[in-house]
């Protein structure tokens, strides 16, 4: 086991060097020169050299490159170039909010997806089957843009239900008052896909001549469903959930947007619209490294959930 | 419990199904008004006239307000957008300002005594900074009073040319102050700065006064003075945070930074060290509601509010919603709420019987699109392209724009310098009208003739194709739709080219992009600042048309020695005739700006040049203070 993951873990370092060198040559290709976005209203050739050479990169594009690569090393991404705040502490201060929105949502959303999947896959062929896959399919169609305009007028404007936006101090009050609504939201949009897929899992197993033993052998329903058809089905569904981990780092964009949540995905945009580069470059290693990481624990839970899962 | 009984449910509704079901119908059924609140949303006229702010935390006068985008952070000297700048305002002082009710808008004293002396002609200024001007409370002062003199202006002007801390201002003194660049090529050339030198052009007279000699008359030098990328710093905190002056504002305004959540949250409190004032502005005759204001703020100490929270809230509905929610204490309508909330133009019914208060303003702007001046279809001065930018400029319908993108909130464009600045002509009506007849007949005449498809070719036989560089936003494709709709009909075929922003501004400079859409705002309320768009010495840095007119340079450079008056007036207009002789551009809009204002926000008037009208203003919380 621990040969696997030390063999993982050292697989991770040419993948990442392909990220560094795909963000390098996107940024360079289609980036964008952001120092004529730091210029202002009137600058001249000089302000513009000067800027490009306070950003570094007027140097060799070998220079620049390896400047990203010991910045990836070290985890020292420097700091921003619009607003000079250090990249770690941009991590620092808008990763917690983003967390608050998808640690919740994950968890929340992976039992009720489970259960309802579960529920219908018991009863498949049904009308409450067929009304569930429907409702699933209507609601897979309509973009989240939609429900965040909805929900955010009816529940919170009209209603009076949840904050129409903002975010506070205290976690309690965030997890709470602010962070409700975009929750249910996320939760909403991310159920029906969900739903759709778990209840194809479950129902590949539900098929399988062990749950007609097992129902022969006398065990109930309940332990059946749970047990016996759940633990099969779980590898995919443990795929499905690792694939979404990663997602936490870049958060929620536009539900972070339109409730003002300081989370990560805005930053994301305003990096974006700014041609930050090192908020970009820092986020996508992230992202990719974290990829990795879930992959692998992805693989380690297969052996856990299932002891004839070969690690090699 | 049994969740899977023994028995499956043919043909009705299980619990799970159920229950989705049932949150899909509060979705769909769930959006009619049943709300207990919305009936509290428009109370009585009586509850509406004493009408007191909803947040009187500790017993203060808080003030709550959105940004439409998030800041970057308070070094003056670094400072590249809007919204941060408005904080910067609120925080340090510059030595000149604007009368917050005067009609145009007039510089008068901040921190001196009086307006600067000028003399020689304009090219020396000397100001008299006033006694007991002190910093915001900091750490890096000790427990001692920090005061204001001589030597800080004289910094803060020098940090224009620190190349490390990318400088965009330098423009506003560049060239203009005598030995101030050759400071900076001497320091470039030793490869650090010297902070302590004497710059022979500011001269520190005594600690509280100070004088200006720049290389050559400038009338405009107050204006420069009032901006605020002018912020006068205290050195020693600058030097405290080398890296980070950005989060570290720390001035002699009303307010100091309290607190900062980027992009969330910024608080201002009222610095205790705040010299004090009085509120004393006269009606500027023009706005029947300063007499309002007067009443409700004269005598009062400045700086009422104690306490400033600005939110940044991208998206307009959002931003709405929280306004009408009072979340926020004003907010400036959003464009695609305006139809809504601005029903024929007047404010609607549900929020007048909340007492909110209308204020409608032209932004001291305006768009234009222009045509690359060196391109061989599109720019120079011969006869044929002049008669092609012409037709546009006569085809393009600006009504149109003004009703169905701008939603009704923009006027007409039609002097090189716009409306509430120093040098715009009320009354002047371009020639550039919505004509396409009369675009035909130009095209017709100068040989652009059209092909069997209906669209014309240029003079020479070659396809003539009106590409525009835009972006990808909506706004830009309710342009596209406009444009081809109005070049359809004098037969020029449309296109378009996406490129990022920050492209476009690259190929700008280098005169490489053909024609493409902008918009200025004033820097100053000169208009000064307008005309220099079309200067060709500009070429590069402003004048994105690259156009280059020795006529228009010639009157541009004689309006440049003359102060506002009938005489600058006269040139401006002759300006213009060359302008529209020329067409590098076709005039766009000039936008309004209508603020939503509860009624317990006293004092407000959004005023055309400020960018913070926070100490002037007073929030209503029903105790007076």
């Amino acid at each position: 086991m621990a040969a696997y993951i030390v063999r993982r873990l050292w697989q991770i370092v040419p993948t990442m060097l392909g990220v560094i060198l795909l963000i390098f040559f996107l940024f360079n290709v289609v980036g964008g020169d952001p120092s004529y976005l730091l210029a202002g209203k009137i600058s001249n050739p000089e302000t513009i050299a000067n800027i490009r050479k306070q950003l570094g990169i007027d140097e060799p594009y070998y220079v620049q490159l390896w400047i990203f690569i010991k910045q990836v090393v070290t985890f020292d991404f420097g700091q921003s170039w619009s607003t000079n705040e250090y990249v770690s502490s941009i991590f620092a201060s808008r990763l917690p909010a983003s967390l608050m929105i998808g640690i919740p949502l994950l968890i929340v959303e992976a039992i009720i997806a489970i259960l309802i999947a579960l529920g219908v896959a018991y009863v498949r062929g049904s009308l409450t089957d067929r009304a569930v896959m429907v409702s699933c399919t209507v609601a897979q169609s309509v973009s989240i843009l939609v429900y965040i305009i909805v929900f955010q007028y009816v529940l919170a404007y009209k209603f009076g239900l949840f904050p129409v936006q903002g975010w506070g101090n205290g976690f309690f009050e965030n997890l709470f008052k602010y962070a409700s609504l975009p929750i249910l939201i996320a939760l909403v949009v991310s159920l029906a896909p969900n739903i759709r897929l778990y209840r194809t899992f479950l129902l590949d197993e539900i098929n399988q001549d062990y749950v007609r033993t097992a129902r022969a052998k006398g065990l109930t329903e309940n332990r059946v469903m749970l047990v016996h058809v759940l633990r099969n089905a779980a590898i995919p569904i443990i795929t499905n959930l690792m694939i979404q981990l990663p997602g936490l780092l870049v958060g929620l964009f536009l539900i972070e947007r339109f409730f003002s949540i300081p989370g990560i995905g805005r930053e994301v945009i305003l990096s974006v619209e700014r041609s930050d580069f090192p908020v970009i470059k820092a986020i996508t290693v992230y992202v990719a490294l974290a990829t990795m990481l879930a992959n692998l624990a992805a693989d380690l839970l297969y052996k856990a959930v299932d002891p004839r899962v070969e690690l090699k | 419990m049994d969740l899977f009984p023994t028995f499956r449910t043919q043909g009705g509704l299980g619990r799970c199904g159920a229950a989705i079901l049932c949150a899909l119908s509060v979705l769909v059924v769930g959006c009619g008004d049943r709300s207990p609140k919305s009936a509290q949303q428009a109370p009585s006229d009586a509850a509406v006239s004493s009408a007191v702010s909803p947040v009187q935390a500790d017993g203060k006068k808080v003030l709550r307000i959105p940004f439409v985008v998030a800041e970057t952070g308070f070094d003056p000297a670094n400072v590249h957008d809007l919204y941060s700048s408005i904080v910067v305002e609120g925080i340090f002082d510059t030595l000149l300002t604007y009368d917050y009710l005067a009609e145009p808008a007039k510089v008068v004293p901040k921190i001196t005594t009086e307006m600067p002396l000028a003399e020689d002609g304009g090219k020396v200024y000397t100001v008299k900074l006033k006694k007991g001007v002190y910093f915001s409370p900091h750490p890096v002062f000790g427990d001692k009073k920090r005061e204001l003199v001589a030597r800080d202006i004289t910094y803060s002007i020098m940090r224009h040319y620190d190349d490390s801390i990318k400088p965009v201002w330098r423009f506003l003194i560049e060239g203009k102050i005598v030995g101030l660049d050759d400071w900076y090529a001497a320091n470039k050339k030793a490869g650090k700065i010297d902070w302590d030198a004497k710059i022979p052009g500011i001269e520190e007279i005594d600690s509280h006064t100070i004088r200006f000699k720049l290389t050559k008359p400038d009338v405009n030098f107050n204006y420069v003075l009032a901006h605020p990328a002018m912020s006068i710093v205290a050195r020693e905190v600058i030097e405290k945070f080398p890296n980070d002056a950005q989060a570290n504002p720390v001035g002699t305004s009303a307010y100091y930074l309290k607190e900062w959540v980027r992009g969330q949250k910024i608080v201002l409190e009222k610095n205790p060290n705040f010299r004090g004032g009085t509120w004393d502005f006269k009606p500027s005759g023009k706005d029947p509601y300063d007499e309002v204001l007067v009443k409700q703020m004269q005598g009062k100490p400045l700086a009422q509010i104690d306490r400033v929270e600005i939110y940044p809230i991208e998206e307009e509905q959002s931003r709405w919603l929280a306004f009408k929610n009072k979340q926020l204490d004003l907010v400036n309508i959003p464009g695609n709420f305006a139809p809504q909330a601005l029903p024929g133009g007047n404010l609607a019914p549900d929020l007048v019987a909340q007492g909110i208060r209308l204020q409608k303003m032209v932004d001291p702007e305006y768009t234009y699109l222009y045509f690359q001046w060196n391109d061989a279809v599109w720019g120079g001065a011969e006869p044929h392209k002049v008669a092609l930018r012409r037709a546009v400029a006569h085809a393009i319908n600006r009504d149109e724009e003004i009703n169905v993108i701008r939603k009704g909130q923009a006027i007409r464009a039609e002097f090189i310098v716009p409306k509430g600045v120093a040098g715009h002509k009320e009354d002047f009506a371009t020639n550039h009208t919505y004509n396409p007849p009369l675009a035909n007949a130009l095209l017709d005449k100068f040989g652009y003739k059209r092909g069997a498809d209906g669209y014309r070719s240029t003079p020479d036989g070659k396809p003539l194709v009106f590409k525009i560089t835009r972006q990808a936003t909506a706004i830009d494709r309710e342009f596209d739709e406009l444009y081809k709709k109005n070049l359809d009909v004098i037969g020029i075929r449309f296109g378009t080219e996406t490129e990022k922003f920050a492209d476009s501004l690259k190929r700008q400079k280098r005169c490489q992009v053909t024609i493409r859409g902008s918009a200025w705002i004033a820097d100053y309320p000169d208009g000064d600042n307008f005309t220099q768009l079309l200067y060709g010495k500009n070429i590069g840095e402003s004048n994105d048309a690259c156009y280059k007119s020795e006529a228009y340079d010639k009157l541009y450079e004689q309006s440049r020695s003359l102060p506002d008056g009938p005489e600058r007036d006269k040139i401006y207009l002759e300006m213009q005739k060359q302008f529209e002789a020329d067409t590098p551009w076709v005039m766009g809009v000039t936008r309004l700006r209508n603020q939503a204002i509860y009624p317990w926000v006293l004092g407000y008037k959004k005023h055309p040049v400020l960018l913070s009208e926070w100490m002037y203003m007073d929030i209503n919380t029903g105790k007076g203070k």
